[in-house]
């Protein structure tokens, strides 16, 4: 099938009206919980997880993938407007969207996030059609050496681009994938640290755990400390950007675009990271770099565009190859797999009405969203009034009614309730959870992979630097490590934008 | 490192060490042929070390703003919500999802967030009937059936 054929076989998909629909509840779900601190699309996307078993595969992944790009929307507003941000990969829009509210321009702080997420959505919607159909052409000459180089490379990604101490992401890394050793072995299937438990023999659940560390740590942390809710209350007048806006806009949005797009297709990125390279990059090349953190139109406007052209990347690696690259595509695997359906290079062949039926979807999604922003704005800012003493019991609800449900086992929400307290202390400590959770998730490929090559070699390690692909990821590995050691300037490039900037 | 992480750090090592203990029970295998107890013990050894490094690490000038006092933690509010949550999910089954959901957002509500009980009470019910309607009738999600709602 070529692109032509794909993408208006994929519109014929996306189109019809319960996949309309499915897409439509993502997106509106996703702007929702982006809106609302304290609640992310990786919990959002677990707990819903339950309630796709009735739909269609195709309709499921399309409402799980709304939520995910809904989120990013719907994060900018409480950035802007509360100076919160609403998700994770909205907190670089805070420093200049917040100024900019305060100034009396929430209206175009407002529009510039929502209109640049929609164009570089657009563009990333683009860069998936045109590049994952000769990757899946790649991926399927992958065997266990090129699996695990690739999971190496996610590994170093993941742990050396952190905003925090690097051994301690390291640490969190190497304790995920041991955790992800509980349960069967997966080669011989021997039972392994179960305790003749019978919830530890299925091994601890990807849901129980993100819903600790992610849901309820998060709710703990806030009715520990008490949030701070101050609505910015001014009448928001005008979305729209000015002319004079546009042009400050126009080639943050574009460098933002291209630069989440292509990191996001990168192992362990994420969305946040390319939020802060690319804030970083324009206060660097702004001609008054003084203007940001003051209000700067630009400060919003690339990291939006990063964070949305993000997302759409990161289904690179899970449509083409079957691997998640960050947290929120290992739960979209998840639904994959809960429907009987392996994302991989023979998605596209086997499923196409999945392959091209979710990236038309997400075009579609995208249209939806600038619909749906612009003018429920001023339900958002409703939203937020809402006093957090009723959010948060509701909020720990949805957490154990979306563990409960996806096992029908009560420990599973004693396994979530552990890991909240875990996930608390690991924030009051300063250790990220986002490495613990992805090692959790690729540490049994990884376990599977390496054993395999092992056996493949008859226990040379060589494998790994005698075939081709498996080499680049390693070498490429290894750069990750040693490049910032050897060369200064991209030090200062891939650090995460320090302290002093954010002030 | 501050004190604060090494104590940390010394707690994880002391996980990584009970941990590669275990691992080492079950059966390595060779390089050849890795068996099931291969990987655990690889990733424990490693976490081990990676724990002391933490432990041992020199202090960092960057470390100055981790030293700060960190917020305040309201620990009597964190521990009762815990506790809370920890008992429903233990009657949950033999009680009943909507009477225990019922009780849970009173305790909620009422004890942590001192609504007035007219308040509590309406909000409670309403959202423990409400949740049971959309989750369990309307989605068809599964929930703790039991003698009062399931």
């Amino acid at each position: 099938m070529d692109l032509f054929h794909g993408l208006t076989y994929g519109f014929s998909v996306s189109l019809q009206p319960s996949n309309l629909v499915a897409c439509f509840i993502g997106v509106f779900v996703g702007t929702l919980i982006g809106v609302l601190p304290g609640i992310g699309p990786v919990a959002t996307m677990s707990l819903l997880l339950p309630v796709t078993f009735a739909m269609s595969p195709t309709a499921s992944i399309i409402m799980m993938a709304g939520i995910y790009y809904g989120a990013m929307y719907g994060g900018s507003t409480t950035s802007i407007l509360v100076n919160i941000p609403g998700e994770a990969a909205s907190v670089v829009t805070c420093i200049d969207g917040y100024q900019m509210a305060r100034q009396g321009r929430a209206g175009p702080a407002l529009g510039i996030s929502a209109l640049g997420s929609f164009i570089a959505g657009t563009f990333s919607v683009l860069g998936i059609m045109l590049l994952a159909p000769p990757l899946t052409s790649v991926a399927l000459r992958f065997g266990p050496p090129e699996i695990f180089g690739l999971l190496l490379l996610g590994f170093t990604m993941v742990t050396y681009l952190t905003a925090g101490s690097k051994l301690k992401a390291v640490a969190m890394a190497l304790l995920g994938m041991l955790l992800g050793t509980v349960g069967l072995d997966p080669i011989s299937a021997s039972p392994r640290f179960t305790y003749g438990s019978v919830t530890l023999g299925d091994g601890l659940g990807l849901v129980p755990i993100i819903m600790g560390l992610f849901g309820i740590s998060e709710v703990l942390l806030n009715i520990g400390q008490g949030v701070k809710q101050e609505v910015f209350d001014t009448r928001i007048k005008g979305l729209m950007p000015t002319r004079e806006d546009w042009r400050r806009s126009a080639g943050p949005i574009a460098r933002g675009s291209v630069l989440g797009f292509l990191l996001g297709i990168l192992p362990g990125i994420g969305a946040i990271i390319p939020t802060f390279i690319s804030y970083a990059l324009e206060k660097r090349i702004a001609r008054q770099p003084e203007r940001f953190g003051r209000g700067a139109i630009e400060g919003v406007a690339g990291p939006e565009a990063a964070n949305n052209a993000a997302t759409g990347g990161s289904m690179i690696p899970l449509l083409t190859l079957g691997l998640a690259p960050n947290v929120v595509m290992a739960v979209l695997l998840g639904a994959f797999l809960i429907h009987g359906v392996q994302p991989g290079p023979l998605l596209m062949k086997e499923h196409p009405e999945i392959f091209w039926g979710v990236i038309t979807s997400m075009y579609v999604g995208n249209v939806m969203l600038l619909v749906l922003n612009l003018p429920l704005i001023g339900l958002w800012v409703q939203l937020l009034r809402v006093p957090y003493g009723i959010l948060f019991p509701l909020i720990l609800l949805f957490c154990v009614i979306g563990v409960y449900s996806e096992s029908a086992n009560v420990w599973d929400i004693v396994v979530m309730l552990a890991f909240g307290v875990i996930g608390l202390l690991m924030k009051r400590f300063g250790f990220e959870a986002a490495p613990l959770v992805l090692a959790f998730v690729l540490g049994r490929m990884a376990e599977e992979s390496i054993r395999q090559s092992l056996l493949m070699s008859s226990g040379r390690f060589s494998i790994l630097l005698t075939r081709p692909i498996a080499t680049v990821f390693i070498v490429a590995a290894l750069s990750v490590v040693a490049l910032p050691v050897l060369l200064p300037p991209v030090r200062r490039m891939l650090r995460t934008v320090p302290p002093d900037d954010t002030a | 490192m501050t004190g604060r992480e090494r104590a940390a750090a010394a707690v994880l090592l002391v996980f990584g060490v009970i941990a590669l203990e275990e691992a080492g029970r079950l059966r390595f295998g060779s390089l050849a042929r890795p068996g099931p107890g291969f990987f655990p013990v690889v990733l424990a050894a490693a976490f081990s070390l990676v724990c002391a490094a933490l432990l041992v690490g020199p202090a960092r000038a960057r470390d100055a703003e981790a030293a700060a006092p960190l917020p305040r933690l309201g620990w009597p509010k964190v521990v009762a919500t815990m506790a809370a949550l920890f008992i429903y999910a233990l009657v949950l089954e033999p009680v009943g999802f909507v009477a225990a959901t019922f009780v849970l957002l009173l305790f909620f509500f009422r004890a942590l967030e001192r609504q007035r009980w007219l308040v509590a009470l309406g909000s409670s019910l309403a959202t423990a009937l409400l949740t049971y309607l959309v989750f369990r009738v309307w989605l068809n999600v599964q929930l703790p059936a039991g003698p009062w709602g399931g």
